[in-house]
């Protein structure tokens, strides 16, 4: 994959034709000199891994402090300096061994990293979470970044003035036709207001006033920073949509190597077909707080690796994030760990969630760790209107109890109180469902399977109460929680004699859509792709709900460098 | 629709369409999502965007995609969704002299 001579050539011509076409109206940058003069004097990071020095000083010379070109300008979630240093390899021709390529990662995310207040935004990057992200900082700048890639990848980034100028210089030199697409005004050639600003000049300046090369963020959390000591035994609970709540341990163990990298070994169970798992994995922490690990099930084939990217909490008491595996990333779980010390009791889960009012015997299990034997009923507090009649167990991981709750209690989330612990919302009660929505309410798949990964879409359906007001998709509406559904696909219709729900693929009784084949499928009027738009469909105890389907074309192109070869 | 006759092939068509093609396109359900979908922030907004059109479906997009490799290949037309000819992937469609039947020869691009 390594550039042709000629395509460099060619890139770099594109480089110069565009610094001086650059010099026009709008612009306000200077020719590119090298090395540039930077307008923006904010202290550079003083650069001391000899490694990164010798591989990477060629280019990126170093001054008389040790600051060198480019790379002391910039700061950067480990993933964003995994892409620079792939781009590097590819684009630059710069051979590294994988060793020295990590060894050069986790420096650069260590010492040039992001703060974990500046990290908590761009978290669902990292994460891969399909959600619906809007900047709202700044809509213009969000419309030039996002028309092709992810605002995570420009959120998770610090840079001075200079170098938010030298990325879009970049960018316009590497795919020239981003000034026709967003970054110029009325496109390539045809701006002609002396002082009108076009959208990449608007962006710039936006990105280097909102995320600049030196914070106090990053100053104090640097000055703290350091290898997390999360060895030990952790709670481990969670959600995966699709297969519900699970609980278990997660065990980390340092390595006799280094202080940030670690092994782990986690069994958890489903709480509702009891299925458990037990997983060994290998992780690094950058930054002192983000966790990069991967995990392989005991005992499955290797397919089973499963990318773990969470956010240790300044503290070490407790961890959060996504365990995540499929062609896009897209079958996930959310994950939280709660550090267990001996003889504290913790609790993690009710099971099940949902308190029907009016209901008696309802045998409900707590699920923690620590827990102490022998409890009596009145020492396990659900809230108003909620009675412990009976324990039919307590101690270790687990208390079953018998509850009754009145029927007239108030519709809402309670908080449990046991043995000194507690846990936020652990229950709801409700009267009555008035209605399910399935998530996500945009959901999108893509063809794939002959030539390219598919992507599939795992639909909820989740029940609510409506609340005081009584009214539906109001604030106070009140979450019961998932129910088990019927599903179906059913036409969107577009466009006339639509059809695209022959061919798109199929959900099951899971609410799990697995999309149809990739290439032109000769059954279609004009050898259309399996591709189209439908309604998924949730039926509940005569109640229906849907969300919107996208199924889409595969991408040809991926960035995230997990993907790719080591 | 009360008062016009259909008179030709197509408006029967319409005249049979159960859904009213026109009312869904409006946005007429609650529940029918407005703008389009933004996995992971990113967005589509040209003219058809790459995995929607500008309304937030399929039905605009280039078909099959595999008819329209070369030219989003050669122009660099999506540099985040299809290798491109400047940088990453110079000889990607070399073994694909027709997309639409050799498209099984081409790879996927780890850049």
């Amino acid at each position: 994959m390594r550039i042709r001579l000629s395509i460099l050539g060619a890139s770099l011509c594109l480089f110069a034709g565009i610094s001086s076409e650059a010099q026009g109206p709008g612009r306000g940058n200077t020719a590119q000199k090298w090395p540039p003069v930077r307008r923006d004097t904010t202290p550079g990071f003083v650069i001391r891994e000899p490694l990164v020095i010798q591989r990477c000083g060629e280019c990126h010379k170093p001054d008389s402090a040790g600051r060198m070109e480019r790379l002391s300008y910039l700061r950067k979630s480990p993933e964003g300096w995994e892409i620079s240093i792939r781009r590097m390899a590819a684009l630059v021709g710069v051979g590294l061994q994988p060793s020295d390529a990590r060894t050069i990662a986790k420096y650069l995310s260590n010492e040039q990293g992001l703060a974990p207040e500046e990290a908590r935004p761009a978290r669902f990057d990292a994460e891969r979470r399909q959600l619906d992200y809007r900047y709202t900082a700044d809509a213009r700048t969000e419309g030039t970044c996002r028309a092709c890639h992810s605002m995570g990848r420009v959120i998770s980034q610090r840079r001075t003035r200079d170098e938010w100028e030298l990325l879009v210089a970049t960018h316009r030199a590497y795919y020239p036709d981003v000034d026709r697409q967003t970054f110029r005004r009325n496109g390539f050639g045809t701006d002609t207001g002396a002082n009108a600003q076009h959208p990449m000049d608007i962006a710039i300046a936006h990105l280097a006033r909102a995320f600049p090369l030196r914070t106090n963020e990053w100053a104090t959390w640097s000055a703290t920073m350091r290898a997390p000591r999360v060895d030990g035994t952790w709670l481990l609970s969670g959600t995966e949509p699709g297969h519900g709540a699970f609980t278990g341990r997660l065990t980390i163990t340092k390595s006799a190597t280094a202080d940030d990298e670690f092994t782990t070994h986690a069994t958890y169970r489903y709480v509702d077909d009891g299925k458990t798992v037990t997983r060994d994995g290998k992780s690094v922490v950058y930054t002192g707080f983000q966790w990069r690990g991967r995990s392989n099930e005991v005992g499955m084939h290797a397919d089973s690796a499963w990318r773990e990217v969470m956010f240790i909490e300044p503290g070490w008491q407790s961890i959060s994030g996504r365990w995540f595996k499929g062609g896009y990333d897209e079958f996930g779980m959310d994950v939280s760990l709660t550090r267990l010390s001996t003889g504290v009791p913790v609790v993690a889960a009710v099971t099940p969630r949902s308190l029907r009012a009016g209901s008696a015997n309802q045998m409900l299990t707590i699920i923690g760790a620590n827990l102490p034997a022998g409890l009596a009923a009145n020492a396990i507090d659900f809230g108003p209107g909620v009675h412990v009649d009976r324990v039919v167990h307590s101690g270790g991981d687990s208390i079953s109890v018998l509850v009754r709750v009145d029927s007239g209690a108030t519709n809402g989330a309670r908080d449990l109180f046991v043995a000194g612990a507690s846990l936020r919302s652990a229950s709801v009660v409700y009267d009555k469902v008035h209605r399910i929505r399935v998530t996500p309410q945009a959901g999108l798949a893509r063809v794939g399977g002959v030539n390219f990964p598919k992507q599939f879409e795992q639909f909820e359906a989740t029940a609510f109460n409506n609340g005081p007001d009584g009214k539906p998709e109001t604030a106070d509406d009140i979450e019961i929680g998932p129910v088990k559904a019927a599903w179906n696909l059913e036409e969107y219709s577009a466009t006339f004699d639509d059809d695209d729900v022959k061919f798109v693929g199929a959900i099951d009784q899971n609410g799990k859509f697995t999309p149809n084949i990739d290439g032109p499928n000769t059954k279609r009027s004009g050898n259309r792709n399996n591709i189209g738009d439908v309604w998924a469909v949730a039926t509940y105890q005569g109640m229906k709900a849907r969300a919107l389907l996208l199924v889409t074309v595969p991408l040809y192109l991926r960035w995230e460098p997990w993907k790719g070869a080591p | 629709m009360r008062h016009l006759k259909a008179v030709n092939e197509k408006a029967h068509r319409i005249e049979a369409t159960q859904n009213d093609v026109v009312a869904l396109q409006g946005g007429g359900s609650p529940l029918q999502p407005t703008g389009p979908h933004i996995p992971l922030g990113c967005t589509f907004v040209f003219a058809p965007g790459w995995e929607t059109d500008s309304t937030g479906g399929t039905a605009g997009l280039c078909q099959p995609v595999e008819r329209d490799l070369f030219d989003c290949h050669i122009t660099c037309f999506w540099p985040a969704h299809v290798p491109d000819l400047y940088n990453y992937a110079p000889d990607w469609t070399g073994k694909c002299a027709a997309a639409q039947s050799d498209w099984r020869k081409i790879d996927l691009i780890f850049p």
